[in-house]
C-alpha cells in the first residue's frame, strides 16, 4: 500500500527519513555522543560566569556587562567591543533589539546590557529601538540582534532561536501545530532576511522542560551567554545542551517530544545554516561545570 | 390595539420567568468563580481577574495556549498578589468543562511533592503514592486538580514565606471543591502484567489532543488518530528489567472514541499513515479476538479495535509482548461504563 502523502510519522524520524541529526532526539540515542567540528564552518560560542547571578537568581549586571564583552571579542575576533560591534553593524543602522517576550522571557538585564554596550560603542541611542512585536518592527530595522531565552518547548521541542521571529509572521498560531517546521519562514519575510547581525541566546536561567509555561522545577542556572551568527548552528547548541541537562536529571534518556522540526526545517528546507553539529566549531569560555557539551 | 389585563398578566409572567432565569445564570457565573483571600500574608490580589478565554489565550500566554484549548477549556482567572516585602504570586485558575479534563492537565506531569490541602490544620501532609494525587508542589509551583478547576499557584521566587502563602492559597481555592473519581479509562491500565511488565503510574496522562499526545510520545505531526474533544485518550509507559540488567520500556495508548464507526475510521488513518506497508485485517473488530501485531523500527506494535475503543502498543521486544499486553488491558474494558 501506497504511504498517505503528508502523513509523516515517528516511523521517519526513527528510520532517518527525516531528521537524521534530530530523529536521535526523539529517542534520546547518540547525541551526547555526537562531536562539533575542529573547525567547522559556524562557530558558536558560550561563555559562562559563575557569579552571572546570585543565590536568588537576581543577575548581576557587572558580570553580565564582562560576559558581554568576552562574547563580542572571542566571537568576531576583534580587539576592542567597539570594533566587535563595528564588524557586525554599521554606524548609519537602525537596531532593533529582539528579547522572547513572554514565559521565560529574555532578561531584562540581557537587553539592557546590549543597548549599553552598543552605545558605548558609538551607537547613536536614538538608532537602537526594541523590535519585538507586529511585523512594523523589523521594517523600521536596518539591522536586528536576536536576544532569545533559551527554553524548550512543548509544541516545537525548542523554543529559542527559531521562535524568536514568530510574531512577526503577523499570524504566530499559523506555526503552533504540525507547521511548526516552517518557522524558518519568519527569518526569510523579505523585511527579515538578512537583517540578523547577531544572534545572543540568553542562557542565564533556561528552561529545560513543559516550556514555554514557566514550571521552576525545569529551570536551573546555566549562566551563559551563547552567541553566534548563524542561527541554525546555536539553535543545534542550544538543544545539544537542553537535551544533556535531560539526560543529567533523570539519570537516563529523557527524549525530547515532539522533536525539533523547525531547527533541521530551517538548515534544509529554508538554508538558514547548519544544524550539523560535525559542522559547528564550539568555543567555550569561563565556568565549566555543568557546561553539558 | 387594547391590551387586556389578562394580557399584560401573561406577558408579566414571562418577563419574570426570563428575569428569573437570567439572574440565575449571572449568579451561577458569579459563583463559578473561586473566593480568594484579599490579602494572605503581606501579599495583596486586585479587586478581580484578569479573564482569559479561548479567543485571548494566546495573547496571554502564546503557544502554551493549545495545551489548554487542547483540553475542554471553558476560561481562565487570573490573579497577581503583590508584596511589599517578597516577590509576585501568580494565581491561575483553569475552569475546564469537567474533572477528567482537570485532572488530565495534572496528570501531564506527576513530578513534584505530593500534597494534602485538605487538612484542617495547614500543615501539609506528604501523600502516599497509592492515594491519589490531587495536587504537587515544587520549588514555589503548587499545581491543583480540584474537580472542574486546574490551578496553579506559582511564586516567582521560593522562600518560607511564599510556600506557605502559595500552600494557604491552594487551601483557600480547594476548600469548597468536590473531590470527584479520576477518569473511567483508567480502569483498563492494569497496573502489572501477568508477564511482569509494570505500569509507570508517574507517566501516565490523560489527554484529547495529538499535540498533547506528541509532548508525551511523539507519533505523527498529523492527527492519525483522529483526536479531539469527543474522545479521550490515556497512554502509560510499562516496564521490565531485562536479563542484561537494563529496563525495557513499552508505550500503550487507549483511545475512546464517540462510537465505533469514529473507532474505526481513526484506525484505519492510523494504519495508513503509520503502518503503510503492512495488510490490514480487514475483519470487522467483533471478529478479531486477537491483536494485530506489526514488526517495525523501534521493536513490536500490537492494535486492537474494541466497540469504541482502540488500543495500540509501541516498542514491544516481541510480537507475544505486543498481544498479551493489549489483550490484558482490553479486557479491563469490561469494568468501564460505557
Amino acid at each position: 500500500m501506497e504511504k498517505k502523502k503528508g502523513a509523516l510519522t515517528r516511523r521517519d524520524f526513527i528510520r532517518g527519513t527525516i531528521g537524521a541529526t534530530f530523529g536521535t532526539s526523539l529517542v534520546g540515542l547518540n547525541w551526547s555522543e555526537m562531536k562539533s567540528a575542529e573547525a567547522g564552518s559556524s562557530l558558536v560560542t558560550i561563555v559562562r560566569d559563575e557569579g552571572a547571578m546570585d543565590a536568588a537568581n537576581k543577575v548581576n549586571a557587572d558580570v553580565l556587562k564582562k560576559m558581554l564583552e568576552q562574547t563580542l571579542i572571542k566571537f568576531t575576533g576583534e580587539k576592542s567591543v567597539k570594533d566587535a560591534w563595528l564588524s557586525l553593524v554599521k554606524p548609519s543602522d537602525k537596531i532593533g533589539l529582539v528579547p522572547t517576550p513572554h514565559l521565560n522571557p529574555t532578561h531584562d538585564e540581557v537587553t539592557d546590557a546590549v543597548k549599553s554596550s552598543l552605545v558605548d560603542s558609538g551607537i547613536l541611542e536614538a538608532n537602537i529601538t526594541l523590535a519585538q512585536g507586529g511585523p512594523d518592527k523589523p521594517k523600521a530595522c536596518t539591522a536586528l540582534i536576536a536576544l532569545p531565552a533559551l527554553k524548550a518547548h512543548w509544541l516545537t521541542g525548542l523554543g529559542t532561536v527559531m521562535k524568536i521571529y514568530i510574531l512577526y509572521s503577523g499570524n504566530a498560531r499559523q506555526y503552533h501545530e504540525q507547521n511548526n517546521a516552517k518557522l524558518g519562514e519568519t527569518w526569510n519575510l523579505p523585511f527579515v532576511k538578512g537583517k540578523t547581525k547577531l544572534v545572543l541566546v540568553d542562557a542565564l536561567h533556561p528552561l529545560f522542560d513543559k516550556g514555554p509555561q514557566v514550571d521552576p522545577r525545569y529551570k536551573w542556572a546555566y549562566k551563559g551567554l551563547i552567541a553566534g551568527t548563524d542561527p541554525v548552528a546555536v539553535d543545534t547548541v542550544c538543544l545539544k545542551i537542553i537535551m544533556n541537562k535531560r539526560e543529567a536529571t533523570r539519570g537516563e534518556p529523557w527524549p525530547i517530544s515532539p522533536p525539533p522540526l523547525c531547527v533541521e526545517a530551517a538548515d534544509k528546507e529554508y538554508g538558514l545554516g547548519t544544524s550539523k553539529l560535525e559542522n559547528i566549531k564550539i568555543e567555550t569560555f569561563g565556568w565549566k561545570e555543568g557546561l553539558l557539551l | 390595539m387594547r391590551i387586556s389585563p389578562k394580557t399584560v398578566s401573561s406577558s408579566s409572567i414571562i418577563i419574570i420567568l426570563f428575569l428569573a432565569i437570567f439572574i440565575g445564570a449571572i449568579s451561577k457565573m458569579k459563583t463559578s468563580s473561586i473566593r480568594l483571600p484579599k490579602t494572605i500574608d503581606s501579599w495583596t490580589r486586585p479587586d478581580s481577574p484578569r479573564r482569559v478565554t479561548s479567543q485571548n489565550i494566546f495573547d496571554y500566554m502564546n503557544g502554551a495556549g493549545e495545551l489548554y484549548v487542547g483540553y475542554r477549556f471553558d476560561h481562565l482567572e487570573v490573579y497577581e498578589y503583590t508584596s511589599s516585602q517578597e516577590d509576585d504570586i501568580l494565581v491561575e485558575l483553569y475552569f475546564m468543562a469537567s474533572s477528567d479534563d482537570s485532572f488530565g492537565l495534572l496528570s501531564l506531569d506527576w513530578g513534584g511533592e505530593p500534597v494534602s490541602l485538605s487538612d484542617s490544620a495547614l500543615n501539609v501532609k506528604k501523600q502516599s503514592q497509592s492515594h491519589l494525587i490531587r495536587a504537587l508542589y515544587g520549588d514555589g509551583l503548587l499545581r491543583i486538580w480540584a474537580d472542574n478547576l486546574y490551578v496553579r499557584v506559582m511564586a516567582t521566587r521560593e522562600t518560607p514565606a511564599s510556600k506557605k502563602a502559595v500552600l494557604s492559597l491552594g487551601k483557600a481555592i480547594t476548600a469548597d471543591q468536590k473531590n470527584p473519581q479520576d477518569p473511567e479509562l483508567l480502569k483498563a491500565l492494569s497496573p502489572q502484567m501477568v508477564s511482569d511488565w509494570k505500569m509507570r503510574r508517574d507517566r501516565m496522562s490523560f489527554f484529547r489532543s495529538y499535540l498533547v499526545l506528541n509532548s508525551i510520545y511523539y507519533l505523527s505531526p498529523q492527527n492519525i488518530l483522529e483526536l479531539d474533544h469527543s474522545t479521550e485518550a490515556v497512554t502509560a509507559p510499562y516496564e521490565k528489567a531485562r536479563e542484561t540488567g537494563d529496563i525495557k520500556r513499552i508505550q500503550f495508548l487507549l483511545v475512546k472514541y464517540e462510537n465505533p464507526e469514529r473507532a474505526r475510521n481513526a484506525l484505519d488513518h492510523f494504519h495508513d499513515a503509520f503502518l503503510p506497508e503492512h495488510k490490514k485485517d480487514n475483519k470487522p473488530d467483533s471478529a478479531v479476538k486477537s491483536p494485530s501485531v506489526f514488526e517495525v523500527e523501534e521493536g513490536w506494535l500490537g492494535y486492537q479495535l474494541k466497540g469504541r475503543y482502540l488500543a495500540i502498543v509501541f516498542d514491544c521486544p516481541d510480537q507475544e509482548s505486543a498481544q498479551n499486553i493489549i489483550h490484558q488491558n482490553a479486557s479491563n474494558l469490561a469494568k468501564i461504563e460505557d
